[in-house]
């Protein structure tokens, strides 16, 4: 019976978007936070090549993190 | 003319409870922002209630399920809705008293089915829309908090574990700016919607809306923003006053992975419509990202006494909505019931009040010890 009421595809909805956006987040920001420490540790010891790496990565993350939450935003607005 | 003036009570006593829910869970909101340091209390407080406001606009479909997927709108009247919002405002009055961390949505929900149960039956409820839109979310959703925040915050020490504490702590300060408002947002959005979704409840009951076919006004929208977003301010000065006493010690890293977690599960559950408690959640995403670091840096009896409440709500909040109808109805059918219950309730709410405060202990002067 429950599994008739229950609308089970818009929970597993629930779940994988709040597992990808939640978890994703974190680690997309934790790798930007990485790359920007990185990067500056590399610079200072005059390691460029790397210390460009780590801050290409820092851009990324930060820019991923900063897109997901616009485009979480947009979802919730646009319905 | 007295069905006006039952609606008119409804919709006063329904902002009033919506002013109360952003009052009692700005602690949620800003707690872990302000116990890291991210920042400073006033400004919390402050974007807080502007994203309380701002997230009430975001969404409407937690509102079309409080109005017409829970109980049955055709057979529900403005009575009905004012004994469910006296229910559930009598329920959280009781669970403050005794310190049970208790969700007003749940109790909101609950009143509103015990008083339709009480009024009309089990015709009045429809038992699908309460057990798959209400019961099962209810019970996901602060689990999935926990796992999100549990699994973030072990990938960022992963990620970040070898790193200087310093530049780690300055960075999720700074990103936890961004998480803290999309968790005031995600409030806003979900708690905010419940009001919306009741005053319309009772716009359809008294026939200023359809049943079949309806749009949640404007000025209701406008009305519940503005009245959890002024709850959430007015809240906020009394927490800022209990800082460093209650708020739970974590680290930016784990504060940044606990509001993320907790705003992304209260927003993709908004999109389905799901009116979830946003307490639970928070609170779920809260202990997920300190149990991950130590279980035992979490206070399990806290999440138990959670658990109780959570357990309770519903069904107390129920036989309280329908004890009001009853008493509400002793009183005939037109206003006259709902004017002296709320009188009653006035009453009872200010006696409560000024006997609880005339037991707190002064507080000693400067230089006084206290006893």
């Amino acid at each position: 019976m429950i599994a008739t009421i229950v609308d089970w595809a818009a929970l597993r909805d629930v779940v994988v978007a709040s597992l990808a956006a939640g978890v994703g987040i974190t680690v997309t920001f934790s790798l930007a936070i990485l790359g920007l420490t990185r990067f500056a540790d590399m610079r200072r010891d005059e390691r460029l090549v790397g210390a460009w790496a780590y801050a290409g990565l820092a851009i990324l993350g930060l820019a991923v993190s900063g897109a997901a939450v616009v485009f979480g935003i947009i979802l919730m607005t646009s319905k | 003319m007295d069905s006006d003036l039952v609606l008119v009570i409804v919709v006063v006593t329904a902002l009033a409870f919506d002013f109360t829910n952003g009052f009692h869970d700005t602690a949620n909101v800003v707690a872990t922002g302000i116990s890291t340091r991210a920042v400073p209390p006033r400004t919390a407080v402050v974007g807080a209630a502007l994203l309380n406001f701002v997230g009430a606009f975001i969404s409407l479909e937690v509102a079309a399920t409080v109005a017409k997927g829970i109980v049955q709108a055709d057979l529900i009247t403005p009575t009905i809705v004012f004994a469910g919002l006296i229910g559930a405002i009598t329920w959280n009055l009781v669970t403050w008293w005794y310190g049970l961390p208790s969700s007003s949505s749940h109790a909101l929900i609950g009143g509103v089915v015990g008083a339709a149960l009480a009024a009309e039956g089990t015709k009045a409820v429809v038992s699908g829309g309460l057990l798959g839109k209400v019961i099962v979310p209810a019970l996901i959703a602060p689990v999935l908090a926990f796992a999100v925040a549990g699994l973030g915050i072990l990938c960022a020490y992963w990620i970040i574990g070898r790193l200087r504490p310093g530049s780690v702590n300055r960075g999720f300060r700074h990103g936890q700016i961004v998480s803290g408002g999309l968790l005031a947002l995600s409030h806003g959005t979900n708690d905010a919607q419940k009001t919306m979704g009741v005053i319309t409840l009772a716009l359809i009951a008294n026939g200023n809306l359809s049943a079949d076919n309806f749009d949640v006004p404007t000025w209701v929208v406008v009305c519940s923003a503005t009245a959890i977003a002024f709850g959430t301010y007015a809240g906020g000065w009394r927490i800022i006053r209990t800082l460093g006493t209650r708020i739970i010690k974590m680290d930016p890293a784990q504060g940044f992975a606990a509001q993320g977690a907790g705003a992304t599960v209260i927003l993709a559950s908004s999109h389905f419509g799901y009116p979830l408690s946003t307490t639970h959640t928070i609170s779920g995403a809260i202990i997920g990202a300190g149990a991950a670091k130590r279980l035992s840096a979490v206070r399990w009896g806290v999440a138990g006494n959670i658990v109780t409440a959570w357990v309770l709500t519903l069904p107390a909040a129920g036989t309280m909505g329908a004890i009001v109808y009853g008493v509400t109805r002793i009183f005939g059918t037109g206003a006259l019931g709902p004017v002296i219950v709320s009188v009653l309730v006035i009453g009872l709410i200010a006696a409560t009040f000024g006997q609880r405060f005339r037991h707190v202990a002064p507080v000693p002067a400067a230089g006084e010890s206290a006893p």
